[in-house]
């Protein structure tokens, strides 16, 4: 394949072209050229649009792909689709699967599934065997097979005891515990923040400490078992100032939030729209605050989608019944170009340079000489969330019909263009 | 004074407007007196039809919403499940939606899940009432409360009203306090620190979890059931306990310095919020409040489907 991006501004902290408009020249795979003005005679593909920025290809650290076992939600390929039209090149996907993926078979299936595809696909293993919280599983031979990290995702790991043992467990092969915070015994379930909302609604609130607690337990038992960890999905205050504090101290801590923290708020559930129900919750503007402050002082390492299908089956439903989770892979960007004081160089680090860093991938960049892992979008263009512009086989996102701001262009990835609806 | 409500559905005392509670009661006003006469039967509501769809257990208010559309001349239809039964929502608008293949006009539901009105409202053509949606709301209730203070004192406006028992768990509680302050009242909430929410002055109410204190504070003591039955864990060790910190006996009340009204929306756990003595005493206006239900409910019943025929 040959494709020259025209007039593109450069959004890439580690390449020596940062913050230029230049052209690019991609050549079976990798990047021939970079300069103010590469003639476009003779090149068959040119992408060319007002406002284009490219960085290198974007990274959701953590999205449900429901596949095997859910199928009806989301499969591998319905998911990649996703993928492409969000601008990622690579994702972390959750265990939380039937079965889980909790052993080397899941794994293979996986990767085996997605090999040679544009998107690169790179499975989470379950900590716990089938997310029971009971016994470890086997991490070591899931690492072996290419997992990056483990957890048990929405299932919070009740027991201290498991949590340092799987902490200490995965120090010899350098396995990465990847921890999301939600006391059970303080937390109801109910998925509303505790406060004015959850009065209005009648229903109990999920307090702030059911996080705040295992946050800090996490860190007591990171400190303790000398190993590095990371904090997924953080929504509160008190979780950005107790991780504000262990990196202080110099713990090996990194943290991430999802979009849909960021970008709203818990007053959207007084119209009792279920789209809405996610887990963590939606909090108060002062948490939204602390969360934004966070990323701009570089307390929060990533942002995610937390992408997670449900069907209608379980959405359409009476609140305390339906599942928490919304799609996020196709508004994740916009959501973050809307709702956080991040420049797009900061965007970009948080969501194609710090995963892979934390989950100890090759980072792409944007240099002569190196394979092209990128992902062309821009900024300022206003586009309309329609029906028919999702990818997923589940359409529970609250933002439908819903003006966004920052649109993809498209992703190129092992000698592959796509543009956003192809 | 206008003449029709602001709302097409009873979901909540939220989505009421002062002007809304006023119409309600002037129309109640009207159907007690009917409700007295030899001949306590209306027109109003012929050739409607209206479904009393009841998911969760219920004596009074399923009976009270009835006898208030029959005298209305509507004809009734009783559907009741037990929750079990109905687990998804596909189950709850699909049962409501044959229902309505039947040419239904107004559902009147009571139902385990807080929000499950407004959900199904969205959802239905019809008329909805909510007659308690979990620990949502229970606006008919609440209105048929403040109706019986308005009755018993002249007005609402600047009473002092004490809610007391579990506030987490009442849809009266929230839908009390709402409708209170929206008519002028004070509102206090007492009860044990576990079964209040947190967050609950958020709502402009005092909270006092020392009862005498609350007692000597208020005009009105609304008594609320305690619903073991909404509980998922202990919030206090036994109900013999509950009652030495919470429950109103005569020995507690004849020690306040005035006459306060005394309130209870029952079914009651005699022994436990209140004492017989209490609960039969001329303190007591829990008579007055299932009489006036009935009332009310015409009144919200007749409104709602006026409003249709604008």
């Amino acid at each position: 394949m040959q494709l020259l991006v025209k007039s593109a501004k450069i959004v890439d902290p580690n390449s020596s072209h940062n913050g230029k408009v230049m052209d690019i020249l991609i050549e079976n795979g990798t990047i021939t050229e970079i300069k103010v003005k590469i003639p476009a005679a003779g090149i068959k593909k040119i992408v060319e649009a007002n406002d284009l920025h490219l960085s290198p290809g974007w990274f959701d650290m953590q999205a449900n792909f429901c596949d095997p076992g859910f199928e009806y939600k989301e499969d591998i390929t319905s998911g990649m689709k996703a993928a492409t039209a969000g601008g990622f090149t690579g994702v972390a996907i959750l265990p939380s699967t039937n079965p889980p993926l909790h052993s080397k078979t899941q794994i293979e299936y996986i990767l085996n599934k997605t090999k040679g595809e544009i998107v690169d696909l790179f499975p989470i293993g379950a900590l716990s065997h089938k997310q029971e919280g009971k016994d470890l599983s086997e991490m070591y031979d899931m690492k072996l097979s290419g997992a990056v990290a483990f957890t048990d995702d929405i299932h919070p790991v009740m027991s201290a005891g498991l949590l340092h043992r799987a902490l200490l467990y995965t120090k010899s092969f350098g396995g990465l515990i990847i921890s999301r915070c939600n006391d059970s015994s303080l937390a109801t379930g109910l998925c509303v923040n505790e406060g004015t909302v959850s009065v209005m609604l009648g229903l109990k609130g999920e307090p702030s400490i059911a996080e705040e607690i295992m946050v800090t337990r996490e860190l007591f038992l990171a400190e303790y078992a000398e190993a590095r960890l990371h904090i997924s999905s953080i929504s509160t205050e008190g979780s950005v100032g107790l991780i504000r504090n262990a990196k202080k101290k110099g713990l090996p801590i990194t943290t991430s939030v999802n979009a849909y923290n960021l970008a709203f708020e818990d007053t959207e559930l007084l119209g009792w729209d279920t789209n809405f129900k996610v887990s963590p919750p939606l909090r108060g503007k002062n948490d939204i605050k602390a969360l934004k402050k966070a990323l701009s002082d570089g307390t929060i390492d990533v942002i995610c989608s937390d992408h997670r299908p449900e069907d209608e089956e379980n959405k359409k439903l009476e609140f305390d019944m339906a599942t928490p989770g919304m799609i996020g892979l196709q508004t994740m960007y916009p959501l973050v170009n809307m709702h956080s004081d991040l420049s797009q160089e900061e965007i970009v680090t948080k969501i194609a340079i710090n995963p892979r860093k934390i989950l100890g991938l090759e980072i792409p960049t944007i240099e002569k000489g190196v394979d092209a892992n990128l992902t062309i979008f821009s900024p300022g263009t206003e586009w309309t969330l329609n029906k028919k512009d999702i990818h997923s086989q589940s359409y529970n996102t609250p933002l439908l019909n819903k003006k966004l701001k920052g649109a993809l262009i498209g992703i190129i990835n092992h000698d592959t263009y796509k543009g956003k609806n192809t | 004074m206008k003449t029709a409500l602001s709302v097409k559905h009873l979901v909540g005392i939220k989505d009421l407007t002062l002007s809304d509670i006023e119409l309600i009661f002037a129309t109640a006003d009207n159907f007690k007196s009917v409700i007295n006469r030899p001949i306590k039967k209306v027109p109003s509501l012929r050739d409607v039809t209206i479904a009393n769809i009841f998911f969760e257990n219920s004596t009074r208010t399923r009976i009270s919403f009835e006898l208030a559309e029959r005298r209305l001349s509507a004809d009734v239809l009783n559907f009741s499940a037990s929750a079990s039964s109905v687990k998804k929502g596909e189950t709850l608008i699909d049962t409501v939606k044959n229902i309505l293949a039947m040419k239904v006009d107004m559902v009147v539901m009571r139902h385990s899940s807080a929000g499950a009105c407004k959900f199904l409202a969205d959802n239905i053509d019809a008329v909805v009432v909510n007659a308690g949606d979990g620990t949502h709301e229970h606006p008919t209730q609440a209105l048929l409360d403040a109706f019986s203070i308005r009755e018993n004192l002249g007005n609402v406006k600047g009473k002092k009203v004490a809610i007391v028992g579990d506030i987490m768990h009442s849809r009266v509680a929230l839908s009390n306090i709402l409708c209170l302050q929206k008519l002028g009242a004070e509102v206090m909430v007492s009860g044990p620190p576990t079964l209040i929410p947190k967050y609950i002055s958020a709502l402009g109410v005092k909270v006092e979890y020392d009862l005498m204190k609350a007692l000597q504070w208020c005009d009105v003591a609304n008594m609320l059931r305690i619903q073991l039955e909404r509980q998922d864990i202990k919030y206090f060790p036994s109900t013999r306990e509950y009652s030495m910190q919470y429950g109103l006996n005569k020995q507690r009340l004849d020690s306040l310095k005035k006459k306060i009204l005394i309130m209870h929306p029952g079914p009651i756990n005699r022994g436990v919020e209140i004492t017989s003595d209490v609960a039969d005493s001329d303190q007591s206006i829990i008579l007055d409040q299932v009489e006036n239900g009935v009332a009310i409910r015409m009144a919200v019943l007749y409104l709602l489907a006026a409003k249709t025929q604008e």
